[in-house]
């Protein structure tokens, strides 16, 4: 009876599973930057599989230096300028990327299996 | 959106954190636990197997060269030189907690490395002691001049283990709650931890003083009842001077004899599960609390350090309320012993679920942090980039060693080996107080009650993100 019921929970578990919202892969999206060295909107959350490409741009109104943790990726981004990145999705797990000088998180990035 | 999410919550020195546990495997890991706990009530053994610990002792040569003088002064003179490399890099290295020695040597490397390595092999950390070995080159030295042994206070017997346990706390607390929320940082400041370890040798050397060296070591000394509790699951152990094999699990039986005990062990599953679901499980509720302490006049940092204290406080008081709960229920069973002794009797069973716990929620940062540690932060401690002691310096970390995936199932696995661990000896404890093997069983629903409750809030808490 617990066995029955156990599988049951699984089973039904199983068809829930896939809820991930996979980065549409045209489209590279931009995120605003502000003064403060603040995400306008809030801090943006991407998905991707392992094996896909990390596409971004950041456009800052400040001058500093976009960082991607866990790949390691610094790029320089000038006052009002745009930095593109474009990195294949080699590591899994959750990452940030923050502008680095105000410690200020920009984006949340989650690369699945 | 509130401002208050955008402080870093995060960890000193994580640049990746885990995927939450999916749901499906989730699901079968909680199944398992009670498949697993069905079986354990239906297949179990008439006769206490833990209560002795069948040591037998290895050969004399091979105790000699491991205990022996020349052992003791060379390990504890290893200790001392680290724990002296630690507090150096952390007051004269960088600010960057990734990248000096102190950070990752004390809380990865030590934290988490001596609980796995001594729940395998028995008391690791005890000859490292750097704390010990110079109380005990002082307590020598008092002995030499002075012609006779240093008197010392006797130790408060109600006191037990409480200083260890609080002391627990508060070493997670510096951590994740003081260095996780400092507002303008990235984390825990190395020269906060530098400070911090020379007022704890400070505080350590003066409590060994007035309580002899060993008693603190035994009661007191946060490190020593900490790591030797996990040390009772393992395989060695000394008697007598005498190194020797025993049965895995059996040292932790008589464990818990020191009042405090219980809450040692309960610290650490409550430090470990806050850390766990402080940005995933709680911090919804975390957020909502912080703003409403916001509303009442406090700064922003001292919010989210109140706040964040106060659901530590909690998950401590909630995991003592499951315990005590059990423990209660355990009362009712007829030809059970006093409250009293069921408490401290069944604080042990949760040794293995606390490992579990720091398994599960810290596999994947001693593993990408253990690369920093043997490559650049060994070649260059200060993390200035002036030094290339062994040519690591450049290295890096390589996140792709372990999938997330595999990462998942070490998670699961962990809580479920846990908990089958902590079921065996709570079943074995009650087999020894109940003179009915019947009764013994019965009173053990309800340690398969408390059980089950850990481990799926451990699931839980993997599943909803893990900090």
């Amino acid at each position: 009876m617990v066995v029955a019921v156990v599988l049951l929970v699984v089973l039904s578990s199983n068809g829930s599973d896939d809820k991930s919202s996979k980065t549409d892969a045209n489209e590279v999206p931009t995120i605003q930057v502000n003064k403060n060295g603040e995400p306008v909107g809030g801090i943006v959350d991407l998905t991707y599989h392992k094996g896909d490409r990390i596409r971004f741009k950041v456009h800052s109104a400040i001058a500093d230096e976009v960082h991607l943790h866990g790949y390691d990726i610094p790029k320089e981004v000038a006052a009002g300028g745009t930095v593109s990145f474009d990195v294949p999705a080699t590591i899994e797990g959750v990452f940030e990327a923050e502008m680095e000088d105000q410690k200020e998180q920009i984006l949340q990035i989650t690369v699945e299996p | 959106m509130s401002f208050l999410s955008s402080l870093p919550f995060a960890h000193a020195l994580i640049a990746r954190q885990d995927l939450p546990v999916p749901a499906w495997l989730f699901a079968w890991g909680a199944s398992i636990v009670l498949i697993v706990s069905f079986f354990a009530l239906a297949a179990a053994w008439r006769k206490p197997r833990f209560e002795d610990e069948g040591w037998r002792p290895l050969g004399a040569g091979l105790s000699r060269a491991l205990l022996g003088i020349p052992a003791q002064v060379l390990c504890g003179a290893i200790g001392v030189f680290l724990l002296g490399v630690a507090v150096y890099s952390a007051l004269r290295g960088t600010e960057a907690p990734d990248r000096n020695f102190s950070l990752t040597f004390l809380y990865v490397t030590c934290w988490l490395g001596f609980p796995v390595f001594s729940a395998l092999l028995g008391n690791l950390f005890k000859p490292f002691n750097p704390w010990r070995a110079i109380g005990r080159a002082f307590g020598g030295g008092f002995e030499a001049i002075a012609g006779q042994r240093a008197a010392h206070l006797s130790y408060p017997e109600w006191l037990g283990r409480w200083p260890a346990a609080i002391g627990l706390l508060a070493v997670v607390w510096l951590e994740v709650i003081y260095g996780g929320s400092g507002g303008v940082a990235v984390g825990l400041q190395p020269e906060a931890v530098g400070v911090a370890a020379l007022v704890y040798t400070g505080y350590t050397l003066a409590m060994m003083a007035l309580f002899g060296v060993e008693e603190w070591c035994e009661r007191g000394e946060i490190f020593s009842v900490y790591f030797g509790m996990f040390s009772r699951l393992g395989y060695f152990g000394v008697r007598d001077g005498r190194l020797g094999r025993r049965k895995p699990l059996s040292a932790a039986t008589n464990w818990a004899t020191i009042p405090g005990s219980a809450a040692v062990v309960i610290a650490s599953i409550a430090s470990t599960s806050f850390d766990g679901g402080q940005d995933g499980a709680f911090k919804g509720t975390i957020e909502s609390v912080s703003e409403w302490v916001l509303e009442l006049g406090a700064s922003p940092l001292t919010t989210v350090r109140v706040t964040d204290t106060v659901f530590m406080l909690l998950c401590f008081a909630g995991v003592a309320l499951v315990y005590l709960l059990g423990v209660r229920g355990m009362r009712t069973v007829r030809g059970a012993p006093s409250l009293a002794k069921l408490r401290n009797g069944f604080a042990h069973t949760l040794i293995p679920i606390a490992l579990a716990y720091l398994i599960a929620h810290y596999f994947s940062l001693f593993v990408f942090q253990e690369q920093a540690q043997f490559t650049y932060l060994l070649s260059d401690p200060l993390g200035t980039g002036t030094a290339d002691l062994f040519g690591t310096a450049s290295a890096g970390i390589d996140f792709t060693v372990v999938s997330a995936n595999a990462i998942w199932y070490v998670q699961v696995g962990a809580l479920i080996v846990g908990h089958v661990l902590g079921l065996t000896l709570a079943h074995d404890r009650a087999l020894a107080y109940w003179p009915d093997y019947r009764d013994a069983s019965r009173s053990q629903y309800w340690m398969l009650a408390v059980m089950v409750a850990f481990t799926c809030f451990g699931l839980y808490l993997l599943s909803a993100g893990n900090g």
